[in-house]
């Protein structure tokens, strides 16, 4: 029996916020990955590929459509003959192996050869309005080389090796929402398929995985000849699309409170949710503890060469360890169960343990949890007009409900002010720079909330509370988008981080780590404070492959029996 | 030149912030360049010629008096005086407000539509030659817009706009997207080589 009543309520912003948890949270039913992937089962969407046209040195474009229930959606590829010399994961960088557009429908030669003057440049190029998405990859040089000779000869890749590295090629970048003239996700959100956040991004990885198989297997017979091997199913289905993630998704969840809000609130409600529920049946304990075990597996293949990655790996194994042994203990005749063992975590494990306990209550509640994956997009304009009306005393309370914290801090201290995000003039890369080391203050994007709202806090002092926003905003016109913010959070609770972004000390890794959480990305692997490496949709069935059956639980490696 | 209404939005809200403005100005000129351009209007050529006209109020000399808004020196900018009106959407009274010297008047627009919604009741904006009216989503547009007005004229009225046309692509004038994109280079921290490789965080070999 499940109560659909959550009574034990969301976690407050105040301990969701900190950087430390966002920079531990872990994939869920929730992820835009899963979203799609159940989607694309339940609908019956059929794949096709109706071009191929790759040459023996593994230069050509393919075409690979999704159909769903009303519209298709088609990946154009680009495959490159790229100099080892070339090969960055840079933004700067500019030529890569492979390259893609996301079209909308079935692109016609015309279309194909438009997109072939344009989608090999990347920035330098444009796309239209018929186009979703712009992106591009490159190969992991030792396993694609490794892949090609063994499949050449006749022969399965090393295994281990495969999982070394987990990937054939990595995207660099996904652009999408109107970006270099593509279609703004206004003029395509109210389609189903396309509502919750980043499902054209996700498909258009999914479809482009399909592609470097494919092209790997082409490149192995181009080589091999009729000796040449196919990649066997279970290999090719561990092996995800990488990526490596910058500095970029960093100021996108500062620039997006509401949305950023929404995937949070989705996640905390669904939690609730679960530990709302007063009895667990045998089958839902069965669920969880199937999750569990895989994710232990999970988490034995991860690694990093990061240290601070390192500890908290370490960190996350002990949690399990002890996980495990409380899950034994458990009586789960006694009521509210899952919300017992959040609190035992709560008290006894790291927030990476307790993040990933969160994620794996929510696995046996598809009819709780999978619903809200509609309340995840941001429907609304971000930028929402002022109330001016607004009493000042109001203005207070709600700045000091998210950032009370930071009018106490000394924003004097260099410590504490140490970085500035600014965005270089170099193909407009998004940068976090030494505020009192480098020329970079008066380039200051506003990507530090609580900065901002200490100082418009500072300035309210002597204000009366009956004074109207209108009225401060007149005198003091540097705090319009503080106030504005303040003002989203009354329908954005989540909106906010809760500390320093701009702290020596910061590290922007955290903040890259939420957001791919929510694409459904393991295994985060940070080269640097800043930028970090994922795999995404290893596991995952192929489109030949995929049903109701393993459309979802695919992110949980198999236990051999 | 043929672009998506998120490029607008961006490249509006980096050239007012380039050409001087605060951040939060600088999301209202986003929205009220997007805005016109959803509509048809050329938001980025009235955003343009704003942004590089000279003696233009930049919010220090803006004096408010009961119902009527001016600067003390130079021409009111429709960004900062639309700001502020759409800020008082709720006092908003039967006599309106006058704003007198103003600059790419046709950026008010969007804030009169601002006002129109929260206030929940159409607004018209008139001048001596040109006038318009908007429920907030409705527009309608009289007259020749000039690129000055002496005097406009902010009321609520019981004429609704016509529904009009919403545009999802827009295609601004060659000249005036590069004088906008020039004035959002500004944003932009010229490259060092330090910079390249710490400010990204590129320490570790990003090719395996």
């Amino acid at each position: 029996m499940t109560s659909s009543q959550p009574h034990i309520t969301r976690r407050p912003p105040s301990q969701v916020m900190r950087l430390e948890r966002l920079g531990s949270l872990h994939q869920c039913r929730l992820s835009f990955m899963r979203i799609l992937m159940r989607r694309l089962a339940e609908d019956n969407w059929r794949f096709s590929r109706p071009v191929f046209d790759i040459d023996d040195t593994g230069v050509g474009s393919a075409v690979y459509t999704a159909t769903g229930p009303d519209r298709s959606y088609s990946l154009v590829a680009f495959a490159h003959d790229l100099p080892d010399a070339l090969r960055s994961d840079r933004v700067i960088a500019e030529a890569w192996d492979a390259t893609f557009a996301l079209f909308d429908g079935v692109p016609s030669p015309d279309d194909i050869a438009r997109l072939k003057q344009n989608v090999p440049r990347q920035e330098a190029g444009r796309i239209t309005g018929s186009e979703l998405s712009l992106s591009r990859a490159n190969r992991s040089v030792r396993l694609w080389d490794h892949v090609v000779s063994a499949l050449a000869a006749g022969q399965q890749p090393d295994q281990s090796t495969i999982e070394q590295v987990g990937y054939l090629m990595r995207t660099t970048a996904v652009y999408g929402s109107g970006k270099f003239g593509a279609a703004d996700r206004e003029t395509i959100s109210d389609r189903a398929e396309l509502h919750p956040p980043f499902q054209l991004e996700m498909l258009s990885v999914y479809l482009t995985r399909t592609f470097v198989r494919d092209l790997i297997e082409h490149a192995a017979a181009a080589k091999g000849g009729a000796k040449a091997a196919k990649l066997d199913a279970s290999i090719a289905r561990g092996l995800g699309i990488g990526n490596s993630t910058g500095l970029g998704m960093a100021p996108f969840v500062v620039n997006h409170p509401v949305l950023f809000n929404n995937w949070i609130m989705a996640r905390e409600e669904a939690i609730s949710r679960a530990r709302s529920v007063m009895t667990a049946s045998h089958e839902a304990v069965q669920i969880f503890s199937d999750r569990l075990k895989r994710s232990v597996l999970s988490v034995s293949k991860w690694t990093s060469e990061h240290p601070i990655q390192i500890r908290k790996i370490d960190a996350l194994r002990d949690d399990l360890r002890r996980l495990n042994k409380h899950f034994e203990q458990i009586d789960f005749a006694n009521a509210y169960p899952w919300n017992q063992m959040m609190i035992w975590a709560e008290a006894n494990l790291s927030a990476e343990g307790q993040e990933l306990l969160a994620s794996l209550i929510l696995e046996p509640y598809p009819e709780l949890v999978d619903g809200l994956a509609d309340c995840m997009a941001d429907d609304g304009a971000e930028v929402s007009s002022i109330n001016g009306a607004m009493p000042i005393g109001d203005m207070r309370n709600l700045l000091e409900a998210s950032f009370g914290w930071a009018a106490d801090l000394d924003w004097q201290d260099p410590k504490n002010c140490a970085r500035a995000w600014y965005v270089s003039e170099e193909k407009l890369e998004p940068r976090l720079g030494e505020r009192f080391e480098e020329p970079i203050a008066e380039y200051e994007q506003p990507l530090a909330p609580a900065r901002d709202a200490a100082l418009a806090i500072s300035d309210l002092q002597g204000w009366a509370t009956t004074d109207t926003v209108a009225d401060f905003l007149l005198r003091h016109p540097e705090h319009r988008h503080t106030v504005r913010r303040a003002q989203l959070s009354r329908i954005a609770p989540y909106g906010e981080i809760r500390d320093n972004t701009i702290s020596h000390d910061v590290l922007p890794i955290d903040m890259l780590r939420a957001k791919l959480s929510f694409f459904g990305a393991t295994h985060f692997d940070p080269r640097s404070d800043r930028w970090v490496r994922i795999c995404m949709f290893a596991g995952a069935p192929y489109p030949e492959e995929l049903s109701t059956q393993n459309a979802d639980d695919w992110v949980y490696p198999e236990v051999a029996l | 030149m043929n672009l998506s209404l998120n490029e607008i939005e961006a490249t509006a809200k980096k050239a007012a912030r380039g050409a001087g403005h605060t951040w939060g100005i600088a999301e209202e000129a986003a929205k009220a360049t997007r805005w016109l351009c959803s509509r048809g209007i050329d938001g980025c050529g009235n955003l343009a010629r704003l942004l590089t006209a000279d003696d233009v109020e930049t919010g220090s000399s803006l004096t408010l008096e009961t119902d009527t808004l001016r600067s003390k020196d130079g021409s009111l900018c429709p960004l900062i005086a639309g700001a502020c009106i759409a800020d008082r959407a709720e006092v908003f009274g039967s006599d309106g407000w006058h704003l007198q010297n103003v600059v790419s008047p046709i950026l008010l627009v969007p804030f009169a539509a601002q006002i129109a919604t929260r206030a929940g009741q159409s607004v018209a904006l008139s001048a001596s030659n040109f006038s318009a009216v908007t429920d907030g989503k409705t527009l309608t547009l009289s007259g020749v817009w000039k690129e000055h007005a002496n005097r406009i004229t902010l009321q609520t009225t019981n004429e609704t706009g016509e529904t009009s046309k919403v545009c999802t692509r827009a295609n601004p004038d060659k000249r005036d997207w590069e004088t906008l994109q020039s004035l959002a280079h500004r944003t932009y921290a010229p490259a060092t080589e330090a910079s390249r490789l710490k400010g990204a965080g590129a320490g570790m070999t990003d090719n395996d």
